[in-house]
């Protein structure tokens, strides 16, 4: 089964996000913000990380930039689920290597519909 | 000799400079306008979310009452999965809600602050916090739940 890092420091949205990929048939890991999510990237491998922008401790950018510095997570798709639509945020999100950028509120059969076009 | 800009408006406790009363209004009327646009967010999500309800128990009590083929358990099954998707896209209101309403709090302290240090100079507390006002835009800019863009680098 492949797995997924759930990122966002809203209880609703990751309850939102990981009722949407389990029924989808994803394992899935839920973290509340940058930091948790890096801490728990440790050690595990992931298929995908999805995670929000805005968090406390550290947003979703930098956790990209964090996770690519890491060879493990050279290649893992990630995908930024954020309410920024900004393209200067999106255009940092690129920059920092993020694989795509997604604008909440997000459609349940949409989101499953990337995900599986980029995970491999 | 003060600028133009720094002349002094009365006001009941004292003065209040015209560019920081007019920078308060500006404010205040950001801070009107997104309640106003929270409020839009939070009636159009529980109007989605009683659509997609009552369109999930028709389908559901239309197969209950009515004899049915494996199709149609597969239509129906379908039917609901869509509802419950669109219920999905608009239970995220709460989200897009506490964004909303956070930054506006930190907007309306902070016109809090500036008006006890430029008037009053001094809040019962002593000198006034001086909270900065976020200087970056409200991350949430959606006026509706429609759902949002997806772009693929």
């Amino acid at each position: 089964m492949q797995s997924i890092l759930a990122v966002d420091d809203s209880a609703s949205m990751r309850q939102m996000v990981s009722f949407t990929l389990k029924s989808a048939g994803y394992n899935v890991v839920e973290a509340v913000d940058g930091q948790d999510a890096y801490e728990k990237s440790n050690g595990r491998d992931f298929d995908l990380v999805l995670t929000d922008q805005n968090m406390p401790r550290m947003d979703g950018i930098s956790l990209t930039k964090k996770l690519r510095d890491n060879p493990k997570f050279k290649t893992t798709p990630i995908l930024i689920l954020t309410t920024e639509s900004s393209d200067q945020m999106k255009q940092a999100g690129r920059s920092a290597g993020a694989t795509g950028w997604l604008v909440k509120p997000f459609d349940p059969a949409k989101l499953i519909e990337v995900i599986k076009k980029v995970v491999k | 000799m003060e600028d133009a800009n720094e002349a002094q408006a009365s006001s009941a406790g004292g003065t209040l400079p015209l560019l920081a009363a007019a920078d308060l209004q500006d404010h205040l009327m950001t801070a009107s306008n997104d309640l106003d646009r929270l409020q839009t967010l939070l009636s159009d999500a529980c109007d989605t979310l009683m659509q997609r309800f009552h369109g999930a128990s028709e389908h559901i009590r239309t197969l209950r009452s009515q004899p049915h083929t494996m199709e149609d358990d597969e239509a129906v099954f379908n039917d609901v999965m869509q509802n419950l998707g669109g219920a999905v896209t608009a239970l995220q209101f709460q989200d897009m809600a506490s964004q909303l309403i956070n930054h506006t709090h930190k907007r309306l302290r902070s016109c809090v602050d500036r008006l006890a240090r430029e008037a009053f100079a001094d809040d019962e507390d002593g000198m006034a916090a001086a909270e900065e006002v976020p200087l970056r835009p409200n991350p949430v800019t959606q006026a509706e739940m429609d759902v949002g863009s997806i772009e693929l680098f």
